[in-house]
Parts: C-alpha cells; structure tokens; sequence
C-alpha cells in the first residue's frame, strides 16, 4: 500500500543464529519501521536492521532509532518491584529495596484502600503517557476509572499534542492529526511548516521535504531559530516566540485580499469565512511585522506562495502548541487551507508532527480526563452509556470528568489528591514550573511508579513497579499519519517486568474489581476488548485488526468494520465532521504570550527538541552513543546578546525566570534571534529548563506555554570556560 | 545483480549522525563507527557534512602502506586493514587527503569504512545510506548517477556537480553543497 519512488525491494542481511523481528521504533510519532535482531541461542535483542519494507520510512531512522534497541537489555533496567519505606528520602534515588510482586501489590491496595475509605475515591489519581501502545493506553483509563473508581486521569498529551487535538476539533469536528498520508508530502508543491523543527524532531519526514524542493516546490518555515530545516527555506519567517497567531493571520489576510480564497469552497464547505476576513483585516503586513517581528516582505512572500501552490501542505508541531494560546495557532493556521481549499484531496491538506509515539492514538482512547475510548466525551451520557454496557458497569458508576495534567498537580498541592499511580512518563522532567509540580510529588500521602528505568519522576514514589520495553509486548500505535501500526514482540520481559496491562489487571484483581479484568489475559485480549470500545465513537478502530495492519501495511482510521480497508485520506468527500458537515474557518483575535519581555526579564526563552533525546531523556540519556552526542544542556545565544552580556561561548551562565534558574554552557549561534534563547528541554534535576517555564494554560487544551516566557541571563563571577 | 555505488548530496545533511550510529550496527564493525560528521560553521549556522571514506580508485591509503594491509574488494571497496598485516603505522592516516582512517591505539591497528562489505557484496545498501533520514547519502545504480550528475551539472562554473572536482577518481560520488541552484521553480 503507498508504495512510491522511494521504495525499494531490498533484501534484509540475515546473520547466522539470528531472527529478525519487524516493528517499529520506540520514540516519535514517525513511528519508523525497523527490524530488531534477536538472537536465537539466546533469545535477546542485539541489534538492529533497517526495515526498507515499511512504506513510509523504507529504512531509514534517526539516531534514537538506530540505537533503540539498547534500552531493552540496559543495566538500568529495573527488575524487580521496588519499596522505599522512609518516605522521607522521597526526591533521592535512595532507599528502596527489591520487593516481590505481591508485596508491593499487598502495600498499594492497602494504601490506596485506605486512602479511598478517609478521603474519596477521587483522591487517587492516574498519571499516564502515550509512549505506549493502544491497547495500554486505553486499559489504563478503564484502570483508573473502573478498576480505581477515580475521575482524576489525564497524561502527558496534555504537554505534547492537546493543542492540536483541540484546534483539529474545532476546525474539523474531528482530530486526526494527518489529513493524509505521508507518502502525499514530498508531491506537494508547498509545505508550510511552522513551529516543526522537523530535522531534528521528525528526521525521516526530511527526505521527502528536501523532496519538495528537488522537484521545483517551495518550503516555508515559520521558527524563531534557523533549525536545520529552516536553514534551507525558501522563506523563513523568523518570528517571536509566541507570536503565531498574528502571523497565521496576516497571512490569512494576505491569501483573501490577494484573490486565493476559493470561494466555492469556502461558500459549500465552511462556516465562519466573513467574521474571519473581517477580523484579520487589521492584520496588514506592517501590523504582523510589528507583532511578530518578521520583516514584511518575507510575510509577502510565504502568502504569494503558498496562495498560488496547486497544491500545500501546511504542517505544525510543539512550537505552535505549546503556547498559552495552542488551540488558536492551531485553528489559524488551519485556517490557511479552509479558505483556499487546499484540503480533502491527495497532496493538499494539514498535518500536525505527532511528537510521542503513539500520541495520535493514546489521545483517542480515554487517558484524558474528559474522553473515553474512540474519541468519545465523558460528558456525552449516550457516549457514556455506549462505554459503559461494553465496560460492563452502570453508567452512573462512570466518574465525572477530571482535570488536565498541570492541574493535577495543583489539587496534590491542595491535598485534593493525595495518591498518584504514574506510568509511562517522567514529569518531574517534563512538567513546566517545576519546583512547584515536584514538591507537589513530594508531599503525596502515596505515589506508585511504573517504569522499566529509575526516572526522576521514580525518584518521588513509595513504590516502583518494573514495567517493559515495548520490544517485550506486542500491540498497535497510531503514527503520526492516523495509521494504525502493530508493534510485535522480540525477547520475553527480562527479571520480573511486567507489560503494564498485565500490572493493571493484577492490581484491579486485587482491589476487588476482577469480573472487570481477569479476562483479560494476555494483549490480544485487550486489543479484542479495545476495538470493541471504540466502535462508533469518531475514532473508530472496529475494523483495524492485528490481521489487516499486517497485510496492509497499516490501517488509517477510521476503520469501521472487516471490509473498510481505511481512510488514507480525510475529507475526500468535503464532508467535515461537524454537524453540518461544514468544516470552521475561526476568527481568532490576537493575544501575546502569557509573559511577555520586561526591564527585569528581557530576553524570550523558549525550548524544544535535539535530534539525540527523546523527551524527559530518561531513556535516550542512558544510550552510549546518544549520551556521547549530547551529554548536558545549554542555552543557545546569537552572537549580539552574547557581546551585550559580556558572555562567551561555552561560558557558564546563569538563567532565570520568576519560577526558577539555572546554569547552562552557552552556545553562540547566530541561528536564533538576538531577543530570544533556547534550551533543550530533555534533562533532569537541576538541569531542567522547565524550572523556569510558565504554566500558563491554553484555555481549551490546558497546553502549558513552554514555548515562551520571560528570562534573564546572569554573568556568574566564576564564569568558567570549559 | 545491478551496480551501485554510494553517492552523497551534502546540502541535504541535517546533522543528526544517524550515519554514524549506524555504523556501529554492521556485523563486521565492532561496533565503532568509522566516519565523520562536521559542523560545518557551528557559530554562524546549522549546516552540517558527513565526511565519508570515498573508496578511491586509486587509493592513497592502500598505497602508503608498507605492510599491503588494505586490500581493495572486487566491488572497489576499499578494506578496513588486516588485522593480521596492519603494524600501525599509521601512514595511512596521514596520507588519506580527508583523514578518514581512524587508529585504534589498543590494538594498534587501523580501521576505516569497508563499505559495510558484508552487505554492499551482495548489493544490499551500507548501514549509512539505509539510515540517512535526509537522503544525504544514497545507494544508486550508475543510471540514477548519471541523472543525478546531468541534473546538477549546471556548465556555468557554478558547478554543482563535483565529480571531476576531487583528487583523484573516486567510486563513492559527491555532490557538494548547492544543488539547488538549478532548480527550476515550479512556478
Ligand atoms: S525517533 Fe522518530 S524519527 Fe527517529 S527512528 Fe524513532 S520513530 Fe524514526
Ligand atoms: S545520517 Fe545523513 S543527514 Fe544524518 S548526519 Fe549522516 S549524512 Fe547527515
Ligand atoms: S578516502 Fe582515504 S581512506 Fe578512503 S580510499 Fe581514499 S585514501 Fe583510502
């Protein structure tokens, strides 16, 4: 299936007393193919091939990818269930001792029993990730809510892809994050891409958008620094952080004063054209170069483009998102393709770079404190109803609707919570505001942690439960195309790891609440019980079998029933999701970054991604080769501001915020904006940027605003030169 | 089986040393890597290059080397040393004109890029260019090169095309940065 000019037959090396195991990479939401070598004396992972079969990789990876396979057999792994009984070394790595399963099974049904019967069920909370595959992500929100009765579940999309979710919902009626596939973008004839540092975030997008460009297309990219992929832009709209939405509009603005709105579409297809033109008329070139400070004739020209490109992609990632005002960015920039009706056919469309794994998919599934498994609402009592008869409780048993992830901590805080399961993520890295969301962990009557290293966010539990690798389970992730993909089983969990399913399962056993769980006896029974859930809800994976991924390289929701061989393409038919069937063009007035520069605080930080680490880094800093790339973080600094504060490069300086600072080595580079620095956000303790992040939240998406708060950089005395 | 040689657009280089860790998966590699990426001007930008061992027709290498410890393949890779001939002398190292022989002070013994020959042999791509997310590095038929080369051959001295621009014949073939300079826009 989409097999295109990049596709080879090629034959894999196969050594001797080896098998190959097909899946797919453990980090981004590429999901890119490859093959694990497994030997066959003994049965354990020991390398890795290319898997040029798979249609949207063929081959290809990125570093995190090449060396993924490392983290199954690591000395870090944790391999039997860890207890820490002086809860007054929680924040250290100290004091924990190995435990048996029902040990640690006995002490957290105890706690959290106990804890339920003196203040609530809702005084436990789930906090999970969508680095996993479908089938956990959606056993977890049945765990939280049926097997532990509380309505306080969310994850940590809430950092990652809420934004785009909620302005895909909006635009839309629906939210899958690639209108097509990615076998459509290197035959588009433009991508505009904004807040991607796609190179460094998405590498194995990056032959098809050199692709682009080889053929006589144009690419646009909208990022305050000069990324890798930006370096080779037609135009590079080189704003503020935090200032997209004035430039979606201005760009907007420019595309209906111009004549490219196409106005049958627009009259047929959409709601909300002429509120929209009317409201970003004021958004001249002048005024958007004001606001953003990207020179006007570069706005002239990315609107000339992509207004006369046949056919566009217009493409978002975290840096859009991750703003107090994500959704808008999102739905404004979305805006670009309604009114030129560049979307619902091949080679036209939106897409957002899904950042975890399986974001698209865990999003969908009811890990969100409002959602329930195929993008259903948990306020919606008909969807309720639906989830409940295949649940097998009363719909009045279903909690209510809880709170976002930064939230959550909010209510630990004010003791509203007081017990934690974690699993599958490591906010004491990736949360913003971190001094507070960690003594928020710290002050937890109880905290569980499933994880298969001792992450930071570890470092704050009473218990630690060994979960796996995703090489030692089998289950679907949905990749940043919507495409439903098997990940398969290489080696048997090593010591006494469990895949987190199985964990949740035992522990809802023992809570009492078995006739809900035990028959769920290995993945493929949650996956049976999974599609099921899902059926008629929007995100509908009824027809995605283990069977049909396989044979079809993949299965696009929504993918109703055995027949339905999926949907590469959304909106072919014109039809949106909303009740009308129009999709909404939104007219979104402008608002700046929550903090915006000062005399105190003058400089624009943002953060982001290097090529080298994978989120909290708590699984890509434990790599030999990635570690050796990129050991520590540093703040990026063009070469003017450097002068200014009399700094140099690979100087150590201190940078801060109202929340919190830091020292970082200082990298001079003239691929940033005087007025901005950036940090790499993948690194623990006091290395963390997200001491100094705002926890500003977008109102719809509760998106936290990583990409811009307000700092100041302070020369130290012993300002040592390494 | 059709020929095909490794071929490198350096514009496209995104610096993300996949070709690097790569390297290291090759069944005969001992999981060292045995080429360079560059920052090309860390200061100023992003651009980055691979330095890649460009097998020469006639190598320098081989033939500063008294103890005839790198062989050439039949393919025209041109071979890690042998172990057993290698004295570490490290001639090699220095003659290379771009430095790619690395030395292994432990074992006192020189190793380089063989083209992962376990499988270029039987015209299965190097771990490098199966990995290389930008298509910097390319595993193409003599067809596909020639395409590339009048594509990018631009005859107005703002050459693009580099193979007639490097000491020496090569059997890897390199296009140097700028290769699009002569595209022609869409519209
Ligand atoms: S991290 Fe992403 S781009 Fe890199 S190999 Fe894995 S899936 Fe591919
Ligand atoms: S893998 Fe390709 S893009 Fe990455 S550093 Fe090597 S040559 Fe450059
Ligand atoms: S590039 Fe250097 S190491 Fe490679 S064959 Fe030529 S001389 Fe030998």
């Amino acid at each position: 299936m989409q097999r295109d000019k990049f596709f080879r037959e090629i034959e894999n090396v196969q050594h001797p007393n080896e098998k190959l195991i097909k899946t797919h990479c453990s980090y981004c939401g590429m999901q890119c193919g490859m093959n694990l070598r497994v030997n066959t004396a003994t049965n354990k992972i020991i390398g890795v091939e290319p898997r040029y079969d798979w249609p949207v990789t063929v081959g290809k990876m990125c570093p995190k990818g090449v060396t993924a396979y490392q983290q199954t057999n690591h000395k870090d792994r944790i391999l039997k269930p860890l207890i820490r009984d002086d809860a007054s070394l929680k924040g250290t790595k100290e004091g924990f001792r190995e435990a048996s399963w029902e040990e640690a099974y006995d002490l957290i049904v105890k706690k959290f029993t106990e804890l339920q019967k003196n203040y609530g069920k809702d005084s436990l909370s789930v906090f999970s990730g969508v680095s996993m595959t479908n089938e956990k992500c959606y056993l977890t929100g049945k765990f939280a809510r049926v097997g532990l009765g509380t309505r306080y579940i969310d994850y940590n999309g809430r950092f990652c892809m809420s934004s785009a979710a909620g302005g895909f919902l909006r635009s839309f009626g629906v939210d899958r994050g690639s209108t097509l596939p990615w076998t459509d973008v290197h035959e588009t004839d433009c991508l505009f891409i904004a807040g991607s540092n796609t190179a460094e975030c998405h590498p194995t997008s990056m032959f098809r958008v050199w692709a682009v460009q080889e053929r006589g297309g144009y690419l646009i990219v909208a990022d305050p620094r000069e990324t890798p992929v930006a370096r080779r832009a037609d135009v590079h709209l080189d704003l503020r952080p935090g200032t997209d939405l004035a430039l979606a509009n201005g760009i907007l603005h420019l595309l209906i004063e111009n004549g490219y709105a196409d106005k049958e579409f627009v009259n047929k297809h959409t709601n909300g054209f002429e509120e929209t033109k009317e409201l970003v008329k004021d958004f001249t070139p002048e005024h958007t170069s004001f606001l953003t400070g990207v020179a006007e004739e570069k706005i002239i020209k990315a609107a000339e483009i992509y207004g006369k490109a046949p056919n566009a992609i217009v493409m978002f990632a975290r840096g859009i998102e991750q703003q107090h005002k994500g959704v808008d960015n999102v739905s404004a920039y979305t805006n670009m393709a309604l009114v030129t009706g560049k979307i619902g056919r091949p080679k036209a469309g939106v897409a957002t770079f899904t950042g975890q794994g399986n974001g698209q998919g865990g999003r969908e599934h009811g890990q969100k404190s409002d959602l329930l498994p195929g993008y259903r609402k948990i306020t919606n009592p008909e969807h309720v109803k639906a989830v409940s008869k295949v649940w097998g409780i009363n719909p009045e048993e279903m909690p209510q609707p809880g709170v976002s992830a930064y939230e959550m901590f909010e209510l630990m805080e004010e003791k509203t919570i007081r017990g934690l399961y974690l699993l599958c993520s490591n906010p004491a890295v990736s949360a913003p505001n971190l001094n507070f969301v960690r003594n928020a962990m710290k002050n937890l009557d109880f905290m569980v942690c499933a994880d298969f290293y001792l992450s930071e966010s570890a470092e704050f539990a009473d218990v630690i439960l060994p979960s796996v690798t995703w090489s030692e389970d089998e289950g679907t992730v949905t990749n940043l195309e919507g495409r439903i993909i098997k990940i398969n089983k290489a080696q048997e969990p090593i010591g006494e790891s469990k895949p987190d399913w199985l964990m949740q399962v035992e522990l809802a056993e023992r809570l009492g609440r078995g006739k809900y769980f035990s028959h769920l006896k290995t993945a493929k029974d949650v996956a049976e019980e999974f599609r099921l859930a899902t059926k008629g809800g929007n995100a509908d994976y009824y027809g995605a079998t283990w069977d049909k991924i396989d044979k079809q390289d993949g299965v696009f929701w929504p993918c109703k029933d055995e027949e339905d061989k999926g949907t590469p393409h959304m909106f072919l038919d014109k039809k949106f999701y909303h009740p009308d069937g129009k999709a909404k063009i939104c007219a979104l007035p402008y608002r700046p970054p929550a903090e915006e520069p000062c005399e105190e605080y003058p400089l624009r930080l943002t953060t982001g991604r290097v090529v080298y680490h994978y989120l909290s880094g708590n699984q890509t800093r434990r790599i030999q080769f990635l570690k050796d790339m990129c050991p520590d973080p540093y703040v990026e600094v063009h070469p003017v501001t450097a002068e200014k504060y009399n700094i140099k490069h690979e100087e150590v300086v201190r940078l801060f915020t109202r929340r919190g600072k830091s020292d970082y080595k200082v990298k001079i580079t003239e691929a940033i904006r005087e007025d901005t620095v950036f940090v790499p956000y993948h690194f623990g303790h006091e290395q963390s940027i997200n001491l100094l992040t705002i926890a500003a939240l977008d109102p719809m998406s509760r998106m936290p605003e990583f990409k811009a708060c307000a700092a100041q950089i302070e020369k130290l005395e012993a300002g040592k030169v390494h | 089986m059709e020929k095909r040689r490794l071929y490198i657009e350096l514009e496209n280089c995104i610096g993300c040393r996949s070709c690097l860790a790569a390297c290291t998966q090759c069944g005969g590699h001992e999981e060292r890597n045995r080429n360079y990426v560059y920052d090309v001007n860390p200061l100023v930008n992003r651009q980055t290059m691979p330095l890649m061992c460009l097998h020469c027709v006639n190598p320098a290498c081989a033939r500063s080397c008294p103890a005839q410890a790198i062989q050439i393949h039949e393919t025209g890779a041109v071979l890690s040393a042998l172990v057993e001939k290698c004295i570490g002398c490290q001639n090699c190292t220095i003659a290379c004109p771009y430095g790619i022989p690395k030395f292994d002070e432990e074992e006192n013994l020189m190793y380089k890029c063989d083209l992962c020959i376990d499988r270029t042999k039987d015209g299965i791509p190097p771990m490098c260019a199966s990995v290389c997310p930008s298509n910097t590095l390319q595993w193409l038929t003599e067809e596909e090169i020639d395409q590339k080369q009048k594509q990018f051959d631009l005859g107005n001295d703002k050459w693009v095309t580099s193979m007639p621009y490097l000491e020496g014949e090569t059997n890897v073939k390199v296009n140097l940065p700028g290769i699009l300079q002569g595209t022609t826009k869409l519209f």
